[in-house]
Formats: structure tokens, sequence, C-alpha cells
């Protein structure tokens, strides 16, 4: 594995790690920009933005992308969060060059009017898709309620009537101040040639303009409200729990993720031997989810109506023995074995590399290498993870369900 | 891509395959177990989500928690799933650990305690995963589409039937575990880094000691259920799925099929995303993809849309499968072709993915294929192999399922 990294005069920073055994290469523009960085009136646009960037240039129409895209035989597609967009693709290193050139174009959308609005029908669509997902909708919601006025509360999506509204004009505004050069990454990670990335980078992204991109960036302790939201044609309860967690930024990330999966990993955590080994709860799960100077521990739990009571009162136990008696060394020791198996496979990857890198980048300005990670795993006490529990008390927590009309 | 295969055959008849993997220190191993839903016994719908749990809770010399202990101490990345005609475990690991993984799935598989009160829990569980599934309507309507689609019993439920979940006893479901956990028919996959000389010898120790016994029946199929069916939910959108049938993966003109589904749907240049999405902003999902066993096999597909535009959505679908026969470019050929191939190679990095493909090939065909041969096979297809085929194999009937609000008019 080699690093190498480089950066445009405009702020366009430029990462590699190359892996020559790999048979595939991946890259990606990661953008700093999110419905975090959203106001009201523009509700979901950064992701409807997203979408919008395939639709072409000036040059290329969306067809013209689509097939584009489709001859490297790249698996491809892009994605929003409340703070990043990203564009990524996996192919055979043979085509690695002309998908690069390919996003380079794109990160320059023509956003046409008559685009904007026929993916509006689209978005709408996909909001409508999430509404029948009580198992999203209920995070979403939760979110929200959790951040209380916080931007990290914006849904990604936005609603019906922010996206309705939105117009063209909007969207290019936010465009020429989040997609700027010095607010974005473009990583490469497996089998390719540095070199010949950094030669078709440089002229086209260098043209591009420096802007004034910030965020505001606040710590949130939650609300800690709780509320509950009757939908008549649900069959289950869909629990969300959120609250206060470590940065992206905060050494604590990894101690952080060990405690989530001691609670609430899928198989053998805390959730699963008292929810779902005793059919409490058909679900129950809690990760820790590190944002931008911010984050949140948070819990998704299913269950029938006749449980809720007694899955909430286990819940509570559960976090009280966790803040009385803390956790074991073997607790400790099971949940870093999953976490260090679940990170060597997936680096084995090159797309799971670029995730990782891209996102080390953006929080961090920082390569990190797996080793580094798998150190920083190991190198958690028993200690560390007590005074995480200590500080931020994951049993006081803002609640969310959705379930049908009692 | 030189790449080799690994096998042995135990005396009991159990198949071991291997697949090495450079510049991996993962190892990724499953076991394909007969007890698929369809190789259930009538009024046991749902048996096989209960058996996927039951087995876990409890085996060898260990209770349920020290079993659970076990497993994830060894950090593994696991599942187990039910399909049409398997149970399938599948594990993923550092390598490192191997020998004593396969030490503890010996124990599940061979000796699960199956004790009467985790049984209770276990079925709960079954039931609970039933009714989420009102809850998850774009699911649902895909496990409602084979159950419609295909001859019953190769459809039923992977997830199960409430009332007959009810009704199910334990030794009933012990017998089904007893039964249909035959060795004789069991295949075991490895793929990524691994001594195969090693596993074998484990594997005679740990699975050999059980004698060959014979195969089950083959599944006696009846007739396909209704052409369309719809379920009235007040959801924001309605969701279509349909389905019609196609050659098997044993048929000589599987890969002239692929390549199909793939211009009708293989990438976002395809002709469903670009009429369905593109032009007419019909839906955010649609797609449709390949779906075999080894008995029938068909093209299925979803679409999720406002229930207004539900008609619509369906109309276009149907007209752009009718369509493909019309004529393909070679432009499409060649994109269709490639991205085949790429998601083959990219697909081949992963030892999961390894693992679980070259058990899929020996079921379905008796053999594992190379990527080279699946390569070539891609290759060999043209514009006139691909609408041969079609205008051959013209789609005939679509089996159609709609859960929403509104229904739609299958013509």
């Amino acid at each position: 594995m080699e690093f190498k990294k480089k950066e445009l005069a405009n702020g366009l920073c430029l990462i590699g790690e190359i892996n020559k055994s790999a048979k595939s290469a991946a890259v990606g523009f990661f953008v700093k920009t999110g419905s975090r960085d959203e106001t009201e009136q523009i509700n979901g646009v950064s992701h409807y933005l997203e979408h919008m960037l395939f639709k072409g240039t000036e040059k290329l129409s969306a067809l013209e992308v689509n097939k584009a895209f489709d001859r490297t035989g790249a698996q491809f597609n892009a994605c929003t969060s409340e703070e990043n967009t990203v564009f990524y693709a996996a192919v055979l290193p043979e085509y690695l060059v002309e998908v690069t050139k390919l996003w380079i174009e794109l990160m320059r959308p023509a956003l046409r009017n008559e685009d904007f609005n026929i993916e509006k029908s689209v978005i709408k669509e996909e909001i409508a898709m999430y509404k029948d997902l009580p198992s999203f909708d209920v995070m979403d919601r939760c979110r929200r309620l959790h951040f209380d006025g916080h931007p990290c509360g914006n849904s990604v999506l936005g609603s019906e009537k922010s996206v309705g509204n939105l117009t063209a004009e909007q969207m290019r505004d936010y465009f020429a101040r989040r997609y700027a050069p010095n607010n974005m990454v473009l990583a490469c990670a497996g089998n390719f040639d540095w070199d010949q990335i950094c030669s078709v980078v440089e002229v086209p992204c260098g043209r591009w303009q420096q802007q004034v991109a910030t965020r505001k960036l606040e710590d949130c302790g939650g609300s800690k409200k709780k509320e509950r939201i009757e939908k008549s044609n649900l069959a289950r309860e869909h629990i969300c729990l959120m609250s206060a967690g470590v940065s992206a930024q905060d050494p604590r990330r990894f101690a952080a993720s060990l405690l989530g999966i001691i609670v609430g990993d899928d198989v053998g955590s805390r959730f699963f031997w008292e929810l779902v080994d005793k059919a409490l709860a058909e679900a129950a799960a809690m990760q820790s989810v590190a944002m931008d100077g911010t984050g949140t521990f948070y819990s998704y739990i299913r269950c029938g109506s006749e449980n809720v009571c007694k899955v909430l009162d286990t819940v509570r136990n559960i976090f009280d023995s966790l803040s009385k008696d803390g956790i074991t060394e073997d607790e400790l020791r099971k949940a870093k074995n999953k976490i260090l198996s679940a990170l060597v496979i997936k680096n084995e990857l090159p797309m799971g590399r670029l995730v990782d890198l891209g996102s080390n980048w953006i929080y961090l300005e920082q390569y990190r290498t797996v080793e580094d990670d798998i150190s920083a795993v190991k190198a958690v006490t028993i200690d560390d993870i007590h005074s995480l529990i200590e500080q931020f008390n994951p049993g006081d927590f803002t609640q969310l369900s959705i379930g049908p009309a009692g | 891509m030189a790449e080799s295969f690994d096998k042995h055959v135990l005396n009991n008849g159990m198949v071991l395959l291997g697949e090495p993997m450079e510049a991996v220190e993962s190892v990724a191993f499953g076991f394909m177990l007969p007890a698929g839903a369809a190789l259930l016994p009538e009024g046991c719908c749902g048996a096989g989500s209960v058996i996927a749990d039951w087995i876990f809770r409890g085996a060898g010399d260990k209770s349920s928690r020290q079993l659970g202990d076990a497993l994830d101490g060894l950090g593994l990345v696991r599942g187990c799933s039910v399909g049409s005609s398997h149970i399938g475990i599948g594990v993923a690991l550092e390598a490192g650990n191997l020998a004593e993984a396969l030490e503890l799935y010996a124990d599940i598989i061979l000796r699960p305690s199956l004790q009467e009160d985790q049984f209770e829990l276990a079925r709960q569980l079954a039931i609970d995963g039933v009714h989420s599934l009102d809850d998850d309507p774009r699911q649902k309507v895909m496990l409602k589409l084979r159950e419609q689609f295909y001859p019953s019993p190769l459809g039923r439920s992977t997830v199960g039937e409430v009332a007959e979940l009810e009704a199910l006893m334990v030794e009933t479901t012990r017998r089904i575990i007893k039964n249909n956990f035959n060795l004789s028919q069991t295949i075991f996959t490895v793929a990524g880094k691994y001594d195969f000389d090693a596993i074998c010898g484990q594997m005679e120790k740990l699975f050999s000691r059980t004698k060959p016994a014979p195969g089950g029946a083959a599944v006696s199929v009846r007739d396909k259920a209704g052409k369309y069916t719809h379920i009235d939910d007040d959801s924001a959108q309605v969701h279509i799925a349909l389905m019609t049938e196609t050659v098997k993966p044993t048929d000589e003109d599987y890969y002239n099929a692929r390549v199909a589904v793939s211009v009708l749907s293989g990438g976002m240049s395809a002709r469903l995303f670009t009429e369905v999405r593109e032009k007419r902003g019909l839906c955010y999902a649609i797609g449709a993809r390949y779906h075999g066993l080894k008995e029938a096999a068909g093209i299925m597909c979803y679409a999720g849309t406002m229930p207004q535009k539900g008609q619509e959505t369906l109309d276009v679908i149907i007209g752009e499968f009718n369509r493909l026969a019309e004529g393909i470019s070679e432009e499409e050929i060649a994109r269709a072709e490639v991205r085949l191939k790429s998601a083959l190679i990219l697909q081949s990095e992963s030892s999961s993915s390894r693992a679980g493909a070259i058990g899929a090939d020996y079921y379905m065909l008796g053999r594992v294929r190379s990527l080279d041969e699946i390569k070539n096979k891609i290759e060999q297809t043209t514009v006139d192999s691909v609408l041969g085929f079609l205008r051959n194999n013209k789609f005939k009937d679509f089996t159609v399922v709609t859960i929403g609000p509104k229904k739609v008019t299958v013509k």
C-alpha cells in the first residue's frame, strides 16, 4: 500500500492509496455538504442536487452520461447524508481514468430547468418510498426531535413541500457556494496509476473557483424529548432512541464504536440477549454515529405493540446497569474481535477502502492506514469505555416511536 | 484470471468446495443445507425461519449463551438465511480462526440442543418476522410475487405463514431438522485464505461420522397461482412487482437471457431506467433482474410509484419487456456485456461472494464455472443471438402483484 497526496492551488485535495494486487480500483468525490448546510427554505437541496449531477453538463445529456458510465462497466452511485455528498465508482483498473474524467465533468453540471422539473417527480417518489418504510421514517423524525433546531436535525430528503417549492435558481446558488474545490476531496483506492490520475485531474479541476464554504459547527446535547406518532396502517411499533455521542474528530470514536457493539450489535450484544433472544423485540440495534463536530448514539428497536412497555423497561435496565456496573473485559474483547474482522474484510475491497480513505480526509485531513485503525481499536481500555458512559450517559435519550393506533 | 478450485467429497457424500484467493487475509465459508422453504412438509411454512434461529440456541455441550459468546469471541461476521432450496449458513472471518469456527458450526449442524423453551422463542421471532412484512411493502410484494409466479411449492414464502407457524410443533420441527440436514446433500464452500488439506482433514473428523443417506424426493410442483393479486394498503406508493418466465441456468440460452435482462435493466442507461424514470419521472426505484431456481426461472421487476401513476408505470414496463424482441443495438449489447463482466470481477474480490457463488454453481450445474468461462460465454453473445432467443421465447404471461391504495389493470 502506498499513499499519495496532492493539493491544487484552488484547494482541491487529491489523495490515493495504491494497492497493486487489487483486481479493481475505486474513485470518489467527497463533497463536504449535506442537509445540515441547508436552510429550511431549501431543505432537500443537497440530495436533489446529487440527483441533478447525473443529468449532464453543457456538453452531455443525461442519457449520454448514463451510457458513458455503463460503457465502463462501473458500479457507481452517489449518496447524500446530513453532512456529505459522495459520488463513487468501482471499476476494472483499465477504466479508472475514463470514469474519473466523467466524474470531473459532472462536477460542473448544467442544472437545466427541464431536467430539474422532471427530477422533482423522482425526488417526490423517493420521499413517498421512504414514508412506506417506517424503519427509516422513525430515524429521520427522531433525528429532528433530538437535534431540535440544530441543523443536524434537517431531513436529508426534505419534505414534499420544501422540495415542491425549491427552484432551479436556488439550487444553482447552493451549488456555486458548496461545490467549491476547497470543499471537496477526490480519492482513489486500489489498483491504479497515480501520475496518470493526477494528469487527468489537474487541468480541468484547476479551473474551478475557490469559495468560502463554511459550516456551522456546534455540539448538541439533544432535546431528550419523547414523542409517539400513530399511523393506522402499521403493524409493529418502531422505536428510535438517540443520545449525544462523540464527533468524527474525537479520538474516543473507537471506544464509542465498541460501546455501540457491546450494547447493540445485531447478535451477542446486551440488546440482543435481553430483547431479541427473549423474543421481546424482533430487532434491536445501537450504534455510534460520529459526525462533524458532534455525534450520537442511536438505537432502533422493532416490536409488537403488546411488548412496548416491557421493551422500554428492559432498555432502561440495560442502560442503568451500564452506568452502575460498567462492562466486562470479556464483552470488550468480543466487541474488539467483531470490529476488527469487519474492518479487515471491508478494507479488502477497493470500494470499502475508498470510503474510509475519503472520510478520514474529510473529517481529519489525515491519512490513516487500516493498521492505524486496528491499533486504535486494540488500544481501547475498559476505563475508556467507562468514562465514555459516565460522560455521555446513553440512557438519557430522545425517544420517538411510530406505531399502530393503540 | 487464472483460477483453481478445490474439491473433496466426504464418504457420506457431503461435498467440500474451495476457491483460494491471493491478497486477502480473510476467509469465508458456508453450508448449504437442503432445508429450504420448498422442501418443507405441507403445513410447515416458516419452519425454516424457526430452524435458522433455533439451531443457534445451544449446541454440543454449550448453552445458547455460551455458543453465542464463543461465536462472537472469534469475531465472526455471520448470517443464516432461508431460501427456496436451502438454509444457507454464511460466515466471514480472519483466516486464523477458521479451524475453531468450523468446530462450532459442526456442533450447530450436527448437535443442536433443540430445547423446547428455546423453540417457543424462535417461533415467536419467526411470527414477528411475518407481521413485520406489513411494514415493509417492498419486501412483501416481492415475496408474494415469487409465491404467485412459481408453481407451488417452489415460491413458498421463505419467511412463513402466521397460521402455520402457530400450529408448528416442536417434534415436527425436530424431525425436519433430522431429515433435511442430510449431509449427503449438503454443500460446504470456502473461499479466501485457507489450507484445503487441513480443512479436508478437519471436516472428515467433524462431519463424516454420519452415514450416507438417500436424497430427498425431488420437489413435485403444482399449478401456478393467480395472474394478478392486489393487497390493499394505505401506503404512500403503490408497490408493483411482476415476473415472467425465462430459461433456467442450465439452458443453453442462459447467457442470452442474462444479456437481455441487462439491456432491459442492467444500468442507468438501460431501458427501464431510461424510459420509466429518466424520461417520465414515474418512479424512484425501478429495476428488473434474473431470478433462477433449479426447476424454473423468471425475470422479476419492481417499481414503486404514487397511486395515480401506477397504471402508466405498469404499462410502460410491460411495453419495454415486449419491445426488447423488436430490436437491440450493437452498443446496447456491448454495454450489457461489459457491465456483466465487470460485476463478475468486482464480486470476485470478496471472499464471501466467491464462497456463495461456487456453492450456487455446484447446486445448479453440478460443477463450478471459472470466471473465464463465464466471461467467454458473455462475450459470445451477439445482437443476433440475443434477439433470436427473445423471438423464440416471447414473454407470454406476466404475473403481477401490487400493494397499495389503488389497483392496476393487467391486460
